[in-house]
């Protein structure tokens, strides 16, 4: 077995997965902001070489006593592989079937729609926005439910055994005047990180 | 006379994408600010003719910025140049006060859209 090559993260890095990230959630934010007809707030991304261990502490929203409802979606490009996992607390669905239009109870189906319909909208549009600027077409899997009405902990301890040490760019979305919450996590692959510096360093130079 | 040309963007890499995408062969001094204390600093001082702002960034965001700008009269043209293209982002900005919204990310032909559209390039 031959050991891994350690990655690491240079400060001008960082600043440029920030940036990128920080456009790609515009995108996201502006086609969440048009659907919902309200202000998205956006708040500065965090980008960080953690260990998997350590994600809970990556999350900003919810709390540690909150019921969330989560969903993930794998994306690979180029060589390039990781997963999105989305994680609503779930006192987020009573504003978002209001402002949706969601006709009906708020039932755990219904919630289980909106989950999707929003997840959907904000991973799809995050992760082609950075794609774009990287100038890579990222292939999105399908959109998989890990827990609804769960604890974080839950959440985290079924969606990942695959890595150790990974990138991960966290943003913690939150609306003007509306209860609606909700953290976004872009998780990369070691060996993604390893490339996705390339590309990245190409456009520093 | 050299356009002075302010720069303003909590990212290094955004700066830099920014100074990039200026149109070459425009007669312009290209100064920069790291957030929105320094650049208003910037604009005091005559460093910022015309100023590429940010809205995102920390110490005093695009918006005081522009709010600093009408209050003290400060002779400065402003073009955002953001991440957040919310409608209503565009609308507080345009009715601060700036000249125009550009959707980052900035590229050379974008720039000399923008600055052609609003006549403040003046090629030497």
């Amino acid at each position: 077995m031959t050991t891994p090559p350690i990655v690491t993260l240079s400060d001008d890095q960082r600043d440029c997965y920030q940036e990128l990230t920080n456009v790609a959630m515009g995108q996201a934010a502006d086609r969440l902001a048009r659907l919902l007809d309200s202000y998205v707030v956006l708040p500065i991304p965090k980008v960080n070489l953690i260990e998997i261990s350590d994600l809970r502490m990556a999350i900003e929203g919810a709390q540690e006593e909150d019921a969330v409802s989560a969903v993930c979606q794998g994306f690979i490009g180029s060589g390039i592989a990781g997963e999105a996992l989305m994680l609503f607390n779930d006192t987020s669905f009573t504003d978002l079937a209001r402002l949706t239009n969601y006709p009906g109870e708020l039932t755990h189906q219904a919630q289980l729609e909106i989950l999707m319909d929003v997840s959907s909208l904000l991973i799809g549009a995050c992760i082609q926005g950075i794609g774009e600027q990287l100038e890579i077409h990222f292939n999105q899997g399908h959109p998989v439910v890990l827990g609804q009405h769960c604890n974080v902990n839950d959440i985290l301890n079924v969606s990942n055994q695959k890595w150790r040490r990974t990138l991960a760019i966290e943003i913690h979305y939150t609306m003007e005047a509306v209860n609606v919450d909700c953290d976004l996590l872009l998780l990369f692959t070691e060996d993604s990180v390893l490339r996705l510096n390339h590309v990245i360093d190409f456009l520093l130079d | 006379m050299a356009t002075n040309i302010l720069i303003c963007d909590d990212s290094s890499f955004a700066r830099k994408q920014m100074a990039r995408a200026i149109p070459t062969g425009w007669d312009v001094e290209v100064h920069f600010a790291t957030d929105g204390v320094e650049g208003v600093q910037a604009i005091r001082e005559g460093r910022g003719e015309v100023v590429f702002l940010d809205l995102t960034m920390p110490n005093m965001d695009g918006y005081g910025v522009l709010e600093t700008i009408r209050k003290e009269d400060l002779p400065a043209m402003v073009i955002v140049v953001s991440g957040d293209i919310q409608p209503d982002a565009q609308e507080r900005v345009m009715g601060l006060g700036a000249m125009a919204f550009v959707k980052k990310p900035i590229d050379a032909a974008k720039a000399e859209a923008v600055l052609t559209e609003y006549g403040i390039m003046t090629r030497a």
